[in-house]
């Protein structure tokens, strides 16, 4: 690839006031990532792997608090779509947690790093498919935009762009960090959402 | 090349025919393969919707039930096939994703045939349309960038150029004048006839596809894009479609039909990088065959002509849809500069456009003439 260049949530200056737009442009986001970790080797790799991570952390936990609550509560059938993507975001985490493990530039990282982007492929793709197109059917624009409001609040703590300042690689890669960014995803999102 | 379909025997049809699992294909990696194979799937498969439809209207205007069984029963095998080629598009792909795709096989293959085409005036065609189609892939990748953040490039994996154009709306015209020349059958190219069949049904594919899933897609720009394309398809297989002479016969536009499918698939087989989708190219012709060989009886018994009289003796250039490997295809495209297509389109008939290419329009193939210097400059500037 002759330039590589993952966008940031916001570079349209879309208003991002629709959650489900917003969180189809955060499957776009991930699925760069994938790319970015691929193309690149060494510490630039390492580095694109943390920010996959934390956007992935923080995209699964926000879906988990705003997203699936809100299709088992209204949607008929709710209650199976949702048990379905919990399953696909287990599984997921757990590969998640391998990778964490291994070395970047070692001989089996690429193939379950492909593993994992196929799996978090089918997964997004079922959620665009059984979910989204529920929550766009049977909500208000008030509601898409609460919950929009607090998706972005997440958002905020995964850069998908690195910058300077930021803790070195190896200390983030530790899987510590990443489940205590769930829990703030968490809350930060409960706020937002109680607050709106 | 010394590939001559009216030479070989295939298989049998009554061994054609496939159970589920044999039409339970893998679908392709959208991530992982070969951007050309995905091309040549979506080529083949609007091939095979055109050999169905194109069997179901002759079925419909044909009297004879003995004949009608014999259409419905090569009819089942194409359907077979274009479920076999049409389902290795993977569901993980977005129908976004998918139309990229179909852009891309639009700007390529059209480009391709553009350059190959013997005859100056259906170059001219192509040529015209290839421009629209370069602009409507810029269209759907804007899109793609807006609702899933995600470059059209890491589809077409730079192959193919996604740049700005002219603005679509200069592409809706009157309708008649989408209303080409067509060639003539008797003194064509054999060539000519495989192009256009294959160009008028792989845009007829685009218009199917446009209008059937635009409304599938909630956000409002994503729908008004669909129909606005789908308009401009529409326009494309009216001025593709018309430049097949309609004075070929029913038979005889059914072996042509077979015939370009025997020529596509030993074309993409011989091209193709993906071991197992080979595998289906391969299966395939030996199909198309035997289909062909059929229609070609039917044409001795009710037209009474030599189906080799109208055919090429051989498959000349193969068919390719990688017609921007490696060429700044701006530069490809306007050998005399980037409004010349529509201009001389216009202005003058197919006669006129044949006289000014003198008596070989094969000649007119250098590699470098006058307009191609500041057909580049304009790129650049």
């Amino acid at each position: 690839m002759s330039e590589l260049e993952t966008p940031q949530a916001g570079d349209d200056r879309s208003r991002d006031d629709d959650v489900v737009a917003l969180l189809m442009r955060q499957h776009g986001d991930i699925r760069n990532l994938f790319d970015e970790v691929e193309a690149t080797s060494g510490e630039e790799r390492r580095d694109a792997f943390r920010r996959l991570v934390r956007l992935l952390a923080v995209h699964e936990t926000a879906e988990e608090e705003v997203v699936h609550p809100f299709v088992r509560r209204s949607v008929a059938g709710g209650q199976e779509i949702v048990e379905d993507r919990l399953k696909e975001e287990r599984e997921a985490k757990e590969m998640l947690a391998t990778l964490d493990d291994m070395d970047p530039d070692g001989p089996d990282f690429l193939p379950k790093l492909i593993e994992l982007r196929r799996d978090v492929q089918m997964h997004a793709r079922a959620e665009e498919r059984y979910e989204f197109i529920h929550i766009r059917r049977s909500t208000d624009v008030t509601d898409l935009a609460a919950m929009a409001k607090a998706i972005k609040a997440a958002e905020a703590m995964a850069p998908t762009r690195p910058h300077p300042g930021v803790e070195s690689g190896a200390k983030n890669m530790a899987l510590g960090p990443v489940a205590a960014l769930m829990d703030r995803t968490k809350d930060t999102v409960r706020k937002a959402m109680g607050g709106s | 090349m010394t590939f001559n379909p009216l030479e070989q025997r295939g298989i049998p049809l009554d061994r054609q025919l496939r159970n589920w699992r044999e039409l339970n294909v893998d679908p392709i990696d959208p991530d992982r393969c070969d951007p050309y194979t995905r091309c040549r799937v979506i080529t083949m498969n609007g091939i095979e919707v055109e050999a169905i439809l194109f069997s179901h209207q002759l079925a419909r205007n044909t009297v004879d039930p003995e004949i009608k069984r014999q259409l419905a029963q090569t009819r089942y095998i194409e359907a077979q096939q274009q479920k076999a080629v049409n389902w290795l598009l993977p569901g993980l792909s977005s129908v976004l994703e998918t139309t990229i795709a179909y852009e891309q096989v639009a700007v390529d293959l059209t480009a391709w045939v553009a350059r190959m085409e013997p005859d100056p005036y259906l170059k001219q065609a192509y040529q015209f349309g290839v421009l629209e189609d370069f602009d409507h892939l810029y269209r759907y990748a804007n899109l793609y960038e807006m609702i899933e953040h995600r470059k059209a490039e890491s589809i077409v994996d730079n192959l193919t150029e996604v740049m700005p154009g002219r603005p679509t709306r200069y592409h809706h015209r009157d309708p008649v004048d989408n209303v080409r020349d067509p060639y003539a059958k008797d003194q064509a190219d054999p060539l000519s006839k495989l192009h256009a069949l294959t160009i008028m049904s792989t845009e007829q594919q685009t218009m199917n596809f446009y209008m059937n899933t635009g409304p599938t897609y909630m956000e409002p720009i994503a729908r008004q894009l669909y129909q606005e394309i789908g308009l401009i398809e529409e326009e494309h297989v009216t001025h593709y479609e018309s430049l097949v002479d309609p004075g070929e016969t029913w038979w005889e536009q059914l072996v042509n039909h077979e015939y370009n499918e025997c020529y596509l698939y030993y074309s993409f087989m011989e091209q193709e990088s993906d071991p197992k989708v080979k595998a289906i190219w391969e299966l395939h012709l030996n199909m198309e065959l035997e289909h062909l060989h059929i229609a070609c009886d039917l044409m001795r018994r009710l037209d009474g002509r030599e189906p080799a009289e109208v055919l090429a003796p051989r498959a000349a250039q193969r068919a390719d849809v990688r017609a921007e490997q490696g060429l700044s295809a701006r530069t490809a495209r306007h050998a005399d500069g980037p409004d010349h297509a529509r201009r001389r389109l216009r202005a003058r008939g197919a006669r006129a456009v044949r006289e000014d290419a003198g008596d070989d329009p094969r000649r007119r193939e250098p590699a470098e003439r006058p307009g191609d210097a500041r057909a580049r400059r304009h790129v650049r500037a």
